[in-house]
């Protein structure tokens, strides 16, 4: 970094503020948009929050672009980082639907001591399975959740919605950033990808979601990191360091173990060419060539050998798609993935241009470095663009040549854009070297408007777009990028997130029934019974979301709503009051008023609430039918 | 006469800094130097507290001072100890990281073996509060015979 100037330091400071300010205004309209009944982040965000935002990180890039301390932008960095990541969290009640909240469910059971000796909620048939399900990354993030939560002496629910958005805002840019200085050297670039690792949607939105996979993520990133440090000549102890990360990695969840497996191989391969004797031999590309496939292998498959552990149904081979789909679907599944499926031309140069211009400068720095065989960072860029290369290699096998995934393959498009952003960075970097080249200044104002003074009149209006276009369209641009990701990022399409109504019906039963029992409910009901009391609780028992026996019982109850649904459930689960739940937007206002005035015929009501939005009836053993 | 005042007052804001800067070092210092194990006992009391807040007090204040007094501690140990070639922010930030992994760890562990209630939490901070005491203690020692 060039020396800090008095002139850019007063600037520096002005800008900081300037930004401080707008990142509270930005963190107050999130809070305004509050709801309790929302589809998506989009029906209720303050209409001021996205251009303050725009504002905001086009200042953050200009403010990065100024010379001044590396400490202080990273703070100025993790803050941007956690608003981005917080609209879900900040927004709903109880945090995105579905994934976080199974996982809530879990680890409510650690935290209230639910169930005790017994820390699988799976049951566990074989010892395989007891062996997988001890590893699986519930565990660790259920343990990490519990133990701040008692630190804190505050909710588990409360941190776990922010666990993962904290952690990711906090590590991620600062991994970003390390990763990019040892592939560079460069704190400029590597402070910038710190920022633009936000510019992608999958990783805006892994960080927004409190999951073992987003935990994974970071340890991920710091294994990648310590193999690039592995592999400068001088570093002999990070070899440590990156088994610990990657060891981590896997415990936090198993896709970005077995990632760090196989980057941790190719890590050894590479080490092993670099010091090689002959390293243009045959024999040492034939066999650096081999471990990268060995390593390509490992992940599709790993999701083979699930079968193994696993009593469901194992992901195979097969080549159904090739045989079924149309060739244009093959060829637009090879190229975009998903993106192809309903997805708008917007969205896809979103998700594609930031690891396409990483593509893009990968290759430029390994052609420019083949003249220098000896430059310093030449094994390191290339390692990285052959872990860039095995990730676009595993999604497109996960994608046309496996059937039955346990999880989405886009969940690679993450590491693959983790990757990325230090590039993009980069190449970013580089455009504005260029600038900065041919206006012959450092990028601080006081010598700009200096240098402009000097010039000819002719000369004048050319520097003047140049240096506009360094202090304000350049971080215009990225601004914009990094907003207009954000937007992509939050889904536009949901069902109804879980409302302020059901979670207080599920407290109001907790709180009003001293004996053991369960609710028959639907999906929804069930997610919000997760947030509030856990999944499988034998004092408060919600069937779990792939219970077919609580599908049916809601279902039966939708029917027929008669006692004997509620006796059943309770024998089922050894409780001794049941509880039925019913919610006018999930079942839609015809059916929900058909479903209570039937029900109100057989069963008491026992709260109403979200102004008769919600229904809760119930049934004690020995009311008789 | 104004260019001197404003010189006058840099010159101020700049010892200012300088001084702030020292005395963090200092802290950070004196935490690393940990003589007569001063600040291990710290944290065994901050231990302490939390049990006592979890099971009596129930006060999320006392709970945000005693998680501050904890990590900030045990991360100057475990950054110092590992990263000491790292800039101040970069070691703290890498301190924390870790302290996060071995507490996840150690309560990942105790949590399959029996379970994590309030008596085998406080078990984990004691655990990981000493493994990261000593693991300063050893790497100081390291240092000191180099």
């Amino acid at each position: 970094m060039p020396p800090i100037e008095r002139g850019s330091t007063k600037l520096l400071g002005i800008c900081e503020i300037l930004y401080l300010s707008l990142t509270v205004l930005a963190f107050y309209l999130l809070v305004a948009s509050r709801t309790g009944e929302a589809h998506t982040v989009w029906q209720v965000l303050h209409p001021a929050f996205i251009p303050t935002l725009f504002v905001t990180t086009s200042l953050l890039l200009a403010i990065l672009f100024i010379s001044g301390k590396t400490t202080h932008k990273m703070l100025l960095v993790i803050a941007h980082s956690i608003l981005i990541h917080s609209l879900f969290s900040m927004i709903f009640p109880a945090g995105d639907l579905s994934g976080q909240q199974m996982i809530l469910g879990r680890t409510r059971l650690v935290f209230d001591n639910t169930v005790l000796y017994n820390w699988s909620v799976w049951p566990t048939k074989t010892i395989q399975m007891f062996i997988f399900e001890m590893f699986r990354g519930v565990n660790l993030q259920a343990a990490l959740s519990t133990i701040f939560a008692r630190m804190l002496s505050i909710d588990v629910f409360y941190v776990h919605l922010s666990l993962v958005l904290v952690l990711w805002g906090v590590f991620v840019p600062i991994a970003s950033f390390l990763i990019t200085k040892t592939v560079s050297g460069s704190e400029r670039a590597a402070v910038l990808s710190s920022l633009l690792v936000s510019a992608f949607p999958y990783t805006i939105y892994f960080g927004a979601i409190s999951v073992p996979n987003s935990l994974g993520f970071i340890f991920f990133l710091y294994s990648l990191y310590f193999m690039l440090r592995h592999l400068s000549p001088s570093q002999s102890k990070t070899a440590y360091w990156m088994v610990a990360f990657s060891v981590f990695s896997f415990i936090s969840h198993y896709l970005t173990g077995v990632m760090s497996v196989s980057l941790l191989l190719l890590t050894l391969a590479f080490k092993a060419y670099a010091e090689e004797k002959l390293p243009h031999s045959v024999t040492a590309r034939a066999s650096l060539l081999v471990t990268f496939l060995f390593c390509a292998s490992l992940l599709p498959l790993s999701f083979i050998y699930l079968g193994l552990v696993n009593t469901a149904a194992a992901p195979v081979f097969s080549l159904d798609k090739l045989y079924e789909l149309p060739l244009g679907e093959i060829l637009g599944l090879f190229l975009i993935g998903e993106l192809t499926y309903g997805f708008d031309i917007k969205t896809i140069i979103l998700v594609t241009a930031g690891s396409l211009l990483a593509l893009l400068w990968m290759i430029y720095l390994l052609c420019s470095l083949k003249r220098n065989p000896s430059a310093r960072y030449r094994t390191h860029i290339l390692f990285l663009f052959a872990a860039f290369v095995l990730m676009l290699i595993d999604y497109r096998i996960l994608k046309i040549f496996m059937t039955r995934l346990p999880l989405n393959a886009e969940r690679l498009w993450v590491f693959r854009d983790l990757i990325a952003a230090p590039f993009v960075a980069l190449a970013v970097c580089a455009v504005f070297s260029a600038l900065e080249t041919s206006l012959k200044i450092k990028s601080m104002p006081a010598k700009i408007t200096s240098s402009l003074m000097t010039l000819s009149k002719g000369n004048f209006l050319r520097a003047l777009s140049l240096v506009l276009a360094l202090n304000i369209l350049i971080p215009a641009l990225l601004g914009g990028w990094i907003t207009i990701s954000l937007s992509a990022a939050y889904t536009h399409l949901a069902p109804l997130q879980t409302t302020w109504y059901e979670l207080d019906a599920v407290k109001y039963i907790d709180q009003n029934t001293k004996e053991e029992y369960v609710v028959i409910g639907d999906i929804w009901t069930i997610y919000a019974g997760e947030v509030i009391v856990g999944i499988n609780n034998p004092r408060a028992y919600y069937f779990g979301e792939y219970n077919k026996t609580g599908y049916d019982l809601f279902a039966n109850m939708r029917q027929d709503p008669s006692p004997q649904w509620m006796l059943l459930a309770m024998n089922y689960t050894n409780t001794t009051t049941a509880y039925f739940i019913v919610t006018e937007p999930r079942l839609g206002t015809e059916e929900f008023n058909r479903v209570v005035s039937k029900t109100k015929e057989t069963l008491t009501v026992f709260h109403i609430t979200g102004e008769g939005k919600l229904y809760v009836f119930s049934y004690k053993e020995g009311q008789g039918v | 006469m104004r260019g001197l005042l404003k010189e006058t007052r840099q010159g101020k804001v700049s010892k200012i800094r300088i001084k702030r800067a020292f005395a963090l070092d200092a802290v950070e210092k004196s935490v690393v130097q940990n003589k007569s194990f001063l600040y291990t006992i710290v944290l065994y009391s901050v231990t302490l507290a939390m049990f006592v807040n979890l099971n009596s007090l129930h006060s999320p204040l006392i709970g945000f001072i005693a998680f501050f007094v904890y990590f900030m501690i045990n991360a100057v140990f475990l950054g110092n100890a590992f990263f000491k070639k790292e800039n101040a922010f970069f070691r703290l930030m890498m301190g924390i990281l870790l302290l996060i992994m071995i507490l996840g760890f150690v309560g990942w562990l105790v949590m399959i073996i029996y379970n994590l209630d309030v008596t085998m939490f406080t078990l984990v901070l004691a655990i990981s509060t000493t493994f990261s005491s000593l693991l300063n203690r050893r790497m100081k020692r390291n240092s000191a015979a180099h």
